[in-house]
């Protein structure tokens, strides 16, 4: 027989983009976070200053979209130090990156590209995860990526890679939902067995968002440009079954809606989560 | 594992020269196909890097974008960054050489101002991305010695851009900011700008020649000495007393020292 243990919070939030700003800071919507890209807030901006001003009312989860924590060449300092220094201002609720790469030699390619799984890049990646912890002083999350390539040496399957990232350092996981779909159709593995390769405690975050079907080619992408799509929520439903309420973020960053339809998806992610605020405990 | 890292940098480097535009060939031997080919998968992640750098690029220089259209502008953005891909991580730091590129790009030759309007625009985005400093208050020099106050260098505002241009390049882009843009004279002479940021919004001005060189030669760390001969020969009637007072007044000193040893004359 199993136990059922209750998880108290049903935490759902929104990407905050700036079109939204004006009206979430009249409107005070009912969220519990807003989660915004690290990069576009380490200059001082207006933007950085109505940031702060809707710190006071809400949470806010930093996620960092240019650390490049699987360069194969030391982490850029002044990019940690400027994260660390938004860290110190934002005291945010959460700080997350990703599995992936976008930058070497110099050259910062502003797209998250893949890395190929090996004992080799898994040593490295863990290095940067640690040095990355230990520069900001805080715990980081790290997303599963969405793949439209992967390598002819790639032997380690990815959620076993991000699993062993999570068990050498200590670091959590943001499992990005709509990206193990995106990924799972790409290359044809089973998105259920990815979820189970999960370490359950180290699951900190859960993304979804909307991705569209490229027109040529049999090839899922990733946009954030839409609604959860129907098999994502599916999946996402199996995610909170198996991980329990955690803090789940809307994210929706081209085509950008009204921010009446983004709170909608906010509702139905809250919704979803109040059903599944039971977790089978082993 | 040092062979181990090599390889994986040799991939990354690879990797992004594809991304970049260039050879896919050297690439594509380390990807699975997977049912496609893998340069089309390559092609994805440089299609992205192009789109979204590109709209970067448009979100700095939208007047630049509007005068030349979208289209092209997706082109001039397409052939700038194969040549001048970001270093920052951070894109409203992206762009910085845009105006010099545009400057030596055969095709936009028929729009000579469009270099300036670029210029005036990086300088609009470093105002809006820089804050401002506590204004140094006048008295302060009060402290420095009769016989030396011709060194004295002032540090002005982060926020501050200093051109000149040929062209009515403010004229311009307000024009362009308009849905319909009104008629201009391009003929109508120069403009000589002081851009800034003022509290959270971003402001401009046209400054008269001897102010437009003084502050310029202030900007750029001249001694008073050396800035007040570089505006007098602009303007014989240049007024130090006044326009100092009036740097001052605006707020656009935040710092001195004494630089004894540096060249009175530029």
């Amino acid at each position: 027989m199993t136990k059922r243990r209750p998880i108290a919070s049903c935490s759902v939030g929104i990407g905050l983009r700036s079109p939204h700003v004006s009206e979430i800071a009249a409107t005070r919507p009912e969220l519990a976070f807003l989660e915004v890209h690290a990069e576009n807030y380490m200059a001082e901006t207006p933007a950085l200053d109505r940031l702060l001003e809707l710190r006071r009312d809400y949470p806010v989860s930093l996620h960092g979209v240019a650390l490049s924590l699987g360069s194969a060449e030391e982490l850029d300092r002044r990019h940690l130090h400027r994260f660390k220094a938004l860290i110190e201002r934002i005291e945010p609720m959460l700080v997350s990156e990703h599995l992936a790469w976008s930058a070497i030699d110099g050259t910062y390619l502003n797209d998250l590209l893949p890395l190929p799984y090996t004992e080799a890049s898994l040593d490295l990646f863990c290095r940067h995860v640690e040095e990355a912890q230990e520069g900001l002083g805080r715990r980081l999350l790290i997303e599963n990526p969405s793949s439209y390539l992967r390598y002819r040496y790639s032997p380690i399957p990815e959620a076993e890679f991000i699993a062993e990232i999570a068990c050498r350092t200590g670091c959590g996981i943001l499992c990005d939902v709509n990206n193990i779909h995106v990924s799972a159709w790409n290359f044809g593995f089973d998105p259920i067995t990815y979820l189970d390769a999960l370490p359950v405690d180290a699951i900190g975050e859960i993304h979804l968002a909307g991705h569209h079907a490229a027109e040529d080619v049999d090839i899922l992408i990733d946009d954030h440009g839409s609604r959860v799509a129907k098999p994502v929520w599916e999946l996402h439903t199996a995610a909170l079954r198996r991980f329990g309420p955690v803090p789940t973020l809307i994210e929706w960053d081209t085509n950008l809606p009204t921010l009446e339809v983004l709170l909608d998806e906010a509702n139905h992610a809250g919704e979803l989560a109040h059903v599944h605020r039971y977790v089978d405990a082993a | 594992m040092c062979t181990d890292m090599s390889m994986l940098l040799e991939l990354q480097m690879r990797l992004r020269r594809a991304v970049l535009g260039g050879d896919t060939a050297e690439i594509v031997a380390a990807i699975q196909g997977d049912g496609l080919d893998p340069a089309a998968r390559v092609g994805i992640y440089r299609h992205h890097a192009f789109a979204t750098l590109g709209d970067a690029l448009q979100g700095t220089f939208p007047v630049v974008c509007r005068l030349v259209d979208k289209r092209f502008f997706a082109y001039v953005a397409h052939e700038y960054l194969r040549e001048h891909p970001p270093h920052s991580r951070c894109l409203v730091e992206y762009g910085a050489d845009f105006a010099d590129f545009l400057a030596g790009f055969a095709p936009c030759e028929k729009l000579p101002y469009l270099a300036d309007v670029a210029r005036f625009e990086w300088a609009l985005n470093i105002a809006a991305t820089v804050r401002e400093a506590t204004p140094l208050q006048a008295e302060m020099l009060a402290t420095v010695p009769a016989q030396k106050a011709a060194y004295v260098a002032l540090r002005l505002q982060p926020s501050l851009s200093y051109f000149a241009s040929p062209w009515p390049i403010d004229a311009i882009w307000q024009a362009n900011k308009m849905d319909e843009v009104p008629p201009i004279d391009i003929t109508s002479g120069g403009a000589s700008l002081e851009i800034r940021r003022a509290g959270e919004a971003v402001s401009w001005r046209r400054l008269d020649p001897g102010s437009f060189e003084f502050r310029t030669a202030l900007a750029d760390g001249l001694v008073l000495a050396a800035a007040m001969a570089a505006a007098t020969m602009r303007d014989p009637a240049f007024d130090l007393t006044a326009a100092l007072r009036q740097v001052f007044a605006e707020g656009l000193a935040v710092a001195f020292c004494i630089s004894p040893k540096q060249e009175t004359s530029r």
